[in-house]
């Protein structure tokens, strides 16, 4: 018994030794707190650009040549998503940066920014759908397709219109979402990158925008007449507005994005060959 | 020999490839496809992670069969490509062995976040494997069919002939072996059968050794740059075993058969001995040569390692002896009382708080929780089990966010996992597919034809009422749709397609769609129906062709055979299943028949699951019929009314089957 109160009383009363475990105490738990929870968050991400399109268009390619700058590596099919950091050459500004001077020495080095790759397999496509729907820095989009396999009739045209038309429905409907970092998407460009442009049977990419179009279009037309979804009454907002672009227009043109800050814009290349 | 062996990431990035034969990448690709993404192997196949390629089965594409392995942690694969007609017994440990040796290279490269580059220098290490792999196997396939015909033999031997299964087919390497038992027999009789001559041993002895010299000649190498010191060792064994029976005369030549023999076993001792140490081990001392070089290639450091690369040599067998030690330690794993229990109380907190690395102890508990609820919500065992296993294997290894506990962490996985399993590969868009059919555009060469669409399923699971609901549907979009009666056995089915045409003819009347009934009554063969009433569509300017077939119990084998000719007659561009959602475990054998039953090359396209009203929240027949075929449900009923079929929405189904009461 004696034992305890003596403990008692050397735990109580104001020895220094208390005192001084107290005060690094008081001062280190803050400290220790504030690194475990912000550890996670980190330091501010880079901007980022999303890679993103069907199966087999070139993204991952894409990737590694913005990587590796002289040529992409060898790739296949993905199945998880992957962010490569990679340079803007020197010398290309921001439209941002036109008030700098030419003498501030940031214009010289690399600019970085990350690109995040995402599977195109249909059963994967929730990564990059997810990665819309919470983006972090987000800058842009890039749509790879394959320029190959757009030709009218082709089952690769179904699923890229498919996709693009889901793409920009998300985006066209971010406004409405609840979570904040997607309403900050103020002004969001889409760049669709018809790949493949060495092969034969590639369209030019003026005829890619068009094709795209005008699936789309039937895409959107098939999805408004089709069976209604059995999640139907899950979500409270029950009237959404599914259709893609100006209400009643009867044909589908990227620039009616325009009218929801969605800039599309269609340029060819392609990433292997001559 | 080999075509190709790559490293890869699983985000898709090739890290290093040896090509011996370039081959397409499609091969990869839908090794990748199929065996990672849609998981069309069958479950059990990868329960653990470091497991070895031997445990993996073999993926065969067109001619081409693929070995592969993974590792979770470092998100990598390894594939070995070869020609399926090769046999080739050590791609296994090649590929075992390569991952070992790669990981333990370049694991720290792999973990850095945000790059695909990996600086590696490969190939020296690749070819030396291949190098070695191969000489041993030439090794073995000689030897261990020999071996095995002693094993066969009386004279039992106790040779370890290590992990490595004979190569050759039971009856091939059985037939061989048992000659060159034979011929062991006849060699040790045959001094003793003609005892005249003087020595007939020794000339004999010389010929053989020059027959086997060239090739014995790899082996040889190999077996000294393996390991010389234990082979000389099992060679002085098999001479201390000669030496018993020379003991007691002098050596000088007895021309009785005895003495013969005596003679006999010196002279090859004197002659032989180099000889002995050319060919590839004569008699008994050839399965323990075996256990040697086994020895050598996975445990200590070569002696003398004369090869050219000797020193990469040495560090690939360190490499591959120190992962070997680190297996069989963690295998045998066990610390102290103190650091135990300091390692619970860290559990403990790391549980609240997080952080914590997953091990399989740790999840067993709550992955049995996840397994009886999924089973609680209809799912078939062994879907569950697929579901389970999968998400196991996803978390080992894994650690826990901030302030997550592992119950949390298993949901979120489950419900990845369900979302991967139920979400179709392609878009199902029915409308835009019929489109396509019917008026194809002028740029492609088709011909426009009726869609066809057939239905089939076991009794009384709503064949004909979810034909008709397609039909209103279709009906509505305008199209001009012709109800075919196949079922031309159970009385009153035509009547009862009747009735729905009549109802829905006068449903559509205003919206503009139109539908006819094809019926032949009944005692008619199916197919032929079917494929009259195509044609007469074709004729007839229809837009659909909707066929509706008996019901059939899926283990009546002479039902389920008439499909195949049905599917062959009717060629239908969708055949859909319909599977009641009230059905349990037996949706897996139900969808997994009907699957097969219409003859190679054909599947099915869909399902349609009915009475999803009747169950509530139990809907794991939607996850069990996907498992069973990797086919996708394209329509849910979910009441009594021609407008009650609705698309599948995953999220729905998701939310559901993971949904607590």
């Amino acid at each position: 018994m004696s034992v305890v109160t003596e403990w008692a009383q050397a735990f109580m009363s104001p020895s220094p030794v208390a005192l001084v475990i107290a005060v690094l105490l008081v001062l280190s738990i803050p400290l220790f707190l504030h690194s475990f929870v912000f550890r996670a968050s980190g330091l501010t991400t880079l901007p980022s650009i999303l890679l993103i399109g069907p199966s087999g268009s070139g993204k991952t390619s894409l990737l590694t040549l913005f990587e590796r700058g002289k040529s992409a590596a060898q790739t296949h099919t993905s199945q998880s998503p992957i962010s490569a950091e990679c340079h803007l050459p020197i010398g290309t500004s921001a439209s941002s940066d036109k008030y700098r001077s030419i003498n501030d020495p940031t214009a010289l080095a690399h600019k970085k920014f990350l690109l995040l790759d995402t599977p195109g397999h249909g059963k994967l496509r929730h990564h990059a759908l997810s990665t819309l729907t919470n983006p972090q820095n987000l800058k842009g989009l890039i749509f790879v397709v394959d320029a190959a396999s757009l030709s009218a009739g082709d089952e690769g045209l179904r699923q890229t219109a498919d996709y693009l038309h889901d793409v920009l429905l998300l985006l066209q409907k971010r406004m409405e979402s609840k979570n904040k970092a997607v309403k900050a998407l103020k002004e969001i460009p889409i760049l669709i990158a018809a790949n493949k442009m060495d092969l034969f049977t590639a369209l030019p990419a003026a005829l890619v925008k068009s094709s795209l179009e005008a699936e789309i279009t039937k895409v959107r037309t098939s999805r408004s007449k089709g069976l209604l979804d059995s999640g139907i009454g899950m979500e409270e907002d029950g009237d959404r507005d599914e259709w893609l672009g100006e209400m009643g227009s009867t044909e589908f043109k990227f620039k009616q994005m325009e009218e929801f800050d969605v800039a599309v814009e269609v340029s060819g290349g392609n990433i292997v060959g001559e | 020999m080999l075509d190709t062996f790559e490293i890869l990431t699983t985000s898709g990035v090739v890290l290093w490839s040896k090509s011996y034969s370039p081959i397409s990448p499609a091969v990869i690709n839908s090794l990748i496809t199929n065996v990672f993404i849609e998981e069309r192997t069958l479950p059990g196949a990868r329960i653990a992670d470091d497991i070895s390629a031997a445990n993996n089965p073999p993926y065969k594409y067109e001619q081409h069969t693929l070995k592969w392995t993974t590792v979770k942690e470092l998100n990598l694969i390894f594939v070995a490509v070869y020609r399926s007609l090769l046999h080739l017994s050590w791609i296994d440990k090649l590929v075992d062995n390569i991952k070992t040796i790669f990981v333990d290279l370049y694991g720290d490269q792999l973990k850095k976040p945000n790059t695909t580059i990996v600086e590696c220098h490969f190939d020296e290490y690749f070819d030396q494997q291949v190098k070695e792999l191969e000489k041993n196997a030439i090794n073995k396939d000689t030897r261990v069919a020999e071996a095995s015909a002693l094993e066969e033999a009386p004279i039992s031997i106790s040779g370890n002939l290590g992990d490595e299964p004979p190569p050759m087919p039971g009856v091939l390497s059985r037939g061989q072996s048992k000659n060159i038992f034979k011929d062991l027999t006849s060699n040790e009789s045959t001094p003793i059968a003609t005892p005249d001559t003087s020595r007939p041993s020794t000339p004999a002895s010389h010929i053989l050794t020059g027959k086997s010299g060239p090739g014995g000649k790899g082996s040889r190498r190999a077996r000294k740059a393996a390991n010389t010191p234990v082979y000389d060792s099992s060679g002085d064994e098999s001479h201390k075993k000669g030496k018993p029976k020379a003991s007691g005369p002098k050596k000088g030549r007895k021309w009785d058969a005895e003495g013969m023999a005596d003679e006999d076993s010196d002279t090859p001792l004197d002659y032989s001995a180099p000889a002995n140490g050319a060919t590839s081990g004569e008699d008994e001392s050839r399965p323990r040569t075996v256990e040697g070089v086994d020895q050598a290639t996975w445990g200590s450091k070569t002696g003398k390692g004369q090869f050219v690369l000797k020193d990469l040599d040495d560090q690939v067998h360190l490499i591959l002896a120190s992962a070997d030690a680190k297996k069989e330690t963690s295998t045998a794993a066990s610390t102290g009382v103190f650091g135990s229990s300091i390692s619970a109380i860290g559990g403990l907190f790391r549980n609240v708080v997080g952080g914590k690395t997953l091990t399989k102890e740790d999840l067993d508990k709550a992955m049995k929780g996840m397994k009886d609820h999924l089973l609680k919500k209809n799912v078939a065992h062994e879907a569950a089990m697929r579901l389970c296993e999968g998400v196991e294997r996803e978390l080992i290894g894994g650690k826990t966010a901030n302030f997550e506990s592992v119950q949390a962490k298993i949901q979120t996985a489950m419900e990845a996992s369900l979302q991967k399993i139920l979400t179709p590969t392609s878009s199902l868009d029915l409308l835009r597919e019929i489109d396509i059919v019917t008026s194809p555009s002028t740029l492609s060469l088709q011909k426009k034809r009726p869609y066809v669409i057939s239905i089939v399923g076991v009794n009384g699971v709503g064949k004909s009422t979810n034909l008709s609901k397609i039909c209103f549907f279709l009906l509505q979009n305008k199209y001009k749709v012709l109800v075919v009666a196949c079922d031309t056995f159970r009385s009153g089915a035509v009547e009862q397609l009747a009735v729905h045409v009549r109802n829905l003819k006068e449903l559509s009347a205003r919206e503009g769609g139109e539908v006819e009934l094809y019926q032949k009554g009944y005692g008619k063969d199916a197919a032929n129906v079917a494929k009259d009433s195509v044609t007469f569509a074709a004729q007839e300017g229809f837009d659909v062709v909707l066929i509706d077939t008996a019901g059939r119990r899926h283990n009546d084998q002479r039902l389920m055979s008439s499909l195949e000719k049905f599917a062959k007659f009717a060629n239908p561009d969708k055949i859909l299943m319909v599977g009641e959602a009230l059905v349990g475990t037996d949706s897996v054998a139900q969808a997994r028949n009907f699957n097969t039953a219409f003859g190679a090359g054909r599947s099915l396209d869909g399902f349609i699951i009915s009475k999803c009203d009747t169950v509530g929240d139990m809907v794991g027949t939607l996850v069990s019929m996907v498992h069973a075929t990797n086919v996708p449900v394209l329509f849910v009923g979910v009441g009594q009314h021609y407008s009650d079929l609705r698309n599948l929405s995953v999220k729905w189904a998701v939310q559901k089957l993971l949904s607590s009461n």
